[in-house]
């Protein structure tokens, strides 16, 4: 068994830390106080193919393996975990299932724009009433002779105002429960689609996260992705490798808030020495340091799962469970070794407090990442 | 018109921890470009970029410095293709002798017009193999360059110097060591990452140069350095700023330090 990362997984990690380091990490603290999105971000993001890594390079993607996508996103994470969860709700959820799913023509006309940065995509499907109960969406897609018309609203969508694209699930049969579920690409600006009031999240507040209402929206009969009735089955898969996604963000959270924390026991002086000297503080750096490093191996090992064409369900299911309950954890340790210092905005570990919570409840909560690892093991 | 960048593959002392008696523990510390290698790395593929040049990255040194992700690292740059030269003997080799093997390399590569360098490496910062380098060619050698354009044979230099810019223009070959800050260097893309692995990337036995036998031999007999100081330990811990400011004063005044 080799642990090692391969010499392009050590240069895109040492690559894309230094663009975090240098041009993501000076405005996280701006970003989040002003829940304020990044724009400026996007176009560099772009211009180092970090907007569609996972994918071919025919179709505009940087060409790279899933791994390699992965340490894209923990590097992010570890400067902004807003800017994490944009690149990642882009590439995972948006872009996937148009690859996975699509057409020809709807490949054609949308992965090489969006592999390449040049259109920002948004997966909806969460609703007032359904959340973890995906499947009791009210939202409907009513076939015409020219299309199919969107009613219902949607909420907590990522990306949402600035996506260009959005990933939209209505039922084309409603009372057929989830089988009556199908997935349709709507384009910004196409009637009937208006976005509502972002909302005033506790953390990962650089990210912007509306409803969506349609109203008669209409979108065209090549709008539907896949089949009829495809839907819960699109949402689903994409989810699986969505989790990877926010497990990837989780870990950077996490490796920032020890960071921090190894910094700051270093440079504290109390009583005389550094409080690195004391032995409660080596604990909780040690604790800290095995549970980052444990999530790291079970996220690395689930975007591996994908590289080599095994089943990632419930690898993903778990590598999300550990790391964001680790980020959490590591989060609240962190405040704890900062002391009062912690509990203000003069350092970062307030931030990933606040931002590491998240992670534990979008693209599945840790509840539902339980029921995903037990049924593989009761089946 | 051909440049050679000549780089260095190497530890950063960071991360490196010094021993109780005085050795250094090098067994943590991760190799990479040398620090101030990315800059050179940048002026050069501008000019390149300006010029239509190819860009040839030539590198010297021990074990390691052949690795594939050593290449890679420096072929994501914007280098054409890379010469690396490794050889055990060279793993301790004194700046002379670095500078000799690199002049040996550069004169196999051929038709050179411009080599292009660091300020100084991250691990020795003696900022003398672009000077003794340049001795080995016959070329001229030029520090603390800022910027470089135009094409070979009518190449403008610029130069930093206290206070001011000098401006050169050189009509022939030359060494040219990029000061630290000459510029910004890029953040290399993910295509041009996993691009590097299919640029060429020769290695060419030490044996193959005709590089002359060295001068003097001069071998580190010893290490030592200064005794620490033990702190005294004095904490001021006044809450008025000014209070605190006169009493800091004080006792600098009373430790003879002002």
């Amino acid at each position: 068994m080799d642990f090692e990362l391969t010499d392009e997984q050590q240069l895109i990690r040492d690559a894309v830390r230094e663009f975090a380091d240098t041009e993501v990490a000076p405005i996280a603290g701006e970003l989040d106080r002003d829940h304020r999105f990044p724009y400026e971000l996007l176009p560099r993001m772009a211009e180092l193919n970090l907007m569609g890594m996972p994918y071919p390079e025919k179709v505009g993607g940087a060409g790279a393996d899933y791994v390699s996508y992965i340490i894209v996103i923990e590097e992010i994470s570890r400067a902004c975990a807003s800017t994490g969860i944009i690149l990642s709700a882009h590439t995972s959820l948006a872009t996937w299932p148009v690859y996975k799913f699509g057409s020809q023509a709807q490949h054609d006309r949308y992965l090489p724009d969006m592999a390449a940065g040049r259109r920002l995509g948004a997966f909806a499907l969460t609703e007032p009433g359904a959340g973890t109960d995906a499947a009791a969406g009210t939202t409907t897609a009513t076939l015409h002779a020219d299309g199919y018309a969107l009613n219902g609203s949607k909420i907590f969508i990522t990306n949402a105002p600035h996506a260009d694209v959005y990933i939209v699930f209505a039922k084309t049969d409603p009372d057929r429960g989830a089988r009556g579920m199908s997935a349709f690409i709507v384009e910004k600006d196409t009637p009937g689609l208006s976005v509502g009031e972002a909302e005033h999240k506790l953390g990962i507040r650089g990210s912007s996260t509306p409803p969506l209402y349609f109203a008669d929206c209409r979108v065209p009969k090549d709008a539907l992705l896949g089949q009829e009735g495809d839907g819960f089955k699109i949402a689903m898969q994409t989810l699986d490798g969505g989790r990877i996604g926010v497990s990837a963000q989780a870990l950077g959270i996490a490796q920032a808030a020890l960071d921090a924390s190894v910094a700051y026991a270093k440079e504290r002086v109390q009583f005389g020495k550094p409080i690195a000297a004391q032995q409660a503080i080596q604990w909780m750096i040690a604790d800290m340091a095995t549970q980052v490093d444990a999530a790291r191996l079970l996220v690395y090992r689930a975007a591996s799962c994908i590289d080599n064409g095994r089943p990632y369900s419930t690898e993903g299911a778990m590598a999300k469970l550990f790391a964001s309950e680790t980020a959490t954890r590591v989060a609240d340790r962190a405040i704890q070794i900062h002391g009062g210092y912690g509990y203000t905005e003069s350092y970062p570990v307030e931030r990933n407090y606040r931002d590491a919570k998240i992670t534990e409840l979008y693209e599945g909560t840790s509840e539902v990442q339980r029921m995903v690892i037990s049924r593989s093991y009761l089946r | 018109m051909r440049i050679v960048l000549a780089y260095k593959w190497t530890c950063d002392p960071e991360e490196a921890t010094a021993r109780a008696d005085g050795t250094v523990d090098w067994s943590r510390a991760k190799p990479g470009l040398s620090t101030y290698d990315p800059v050179a790395m940048e002026l050069a593929r501008r000019l390149a970029e300006e010029a239509g040049a190819e860009l040839i990255g030539v590198t010297v040194g021990g074990k390691g410095v052949g690795a594939p992700i050593a290449s890679k690292a420096a072929l994501s740059r914007g280098l054409d293709r890379v010469l690396i030269i490794e050889d055990e003997s060279l793993a301790d080799a004194g700046r002379s002798e670095l500078a000799a093997v690199l002049a040996e390399a550069i004169r196999h590569i051929g038709g050179v017009d411009l080599v292009i360098t660091g300020d100084s490496s991250v691990d020795v910062a003696a900022k003398m193999v672009p000077t003794v380098l340049a001795g080995e060619l016959g070329w001229p050698a030029v520090a603390e360059v800022t910027a470089v354009t135009g094409q070979d044979g009518a190449l403008r230099v610029e130069r930093a110097i206290p206070g001011g810019v000098q401006v050169l223009e050189i009509s022939g070959p030359a060494v040219l060591a990029a000061s630290a800050d000459a510029a910004v260097p890029r953040v290399p893309g993910m295509k041009e990452l996993l691009a590097a692995a299919k640029k060429p990337a020769e290695l060419l036995d030490l044996s193959a140069l005709k590089v002359p036998p060295g001068g003097a031999v001069m071998t580190v007999t010893g290490r030592s350095r200064p005794e620490r100081k033990a702190r005294k330990g004095q904490l001021i811990n006044t809450a008025d700023p000014a209070a605190a400011a006169a009493e800091l004063v004080a006792a600098l005044r009373a430790a003879g330090a002002l």
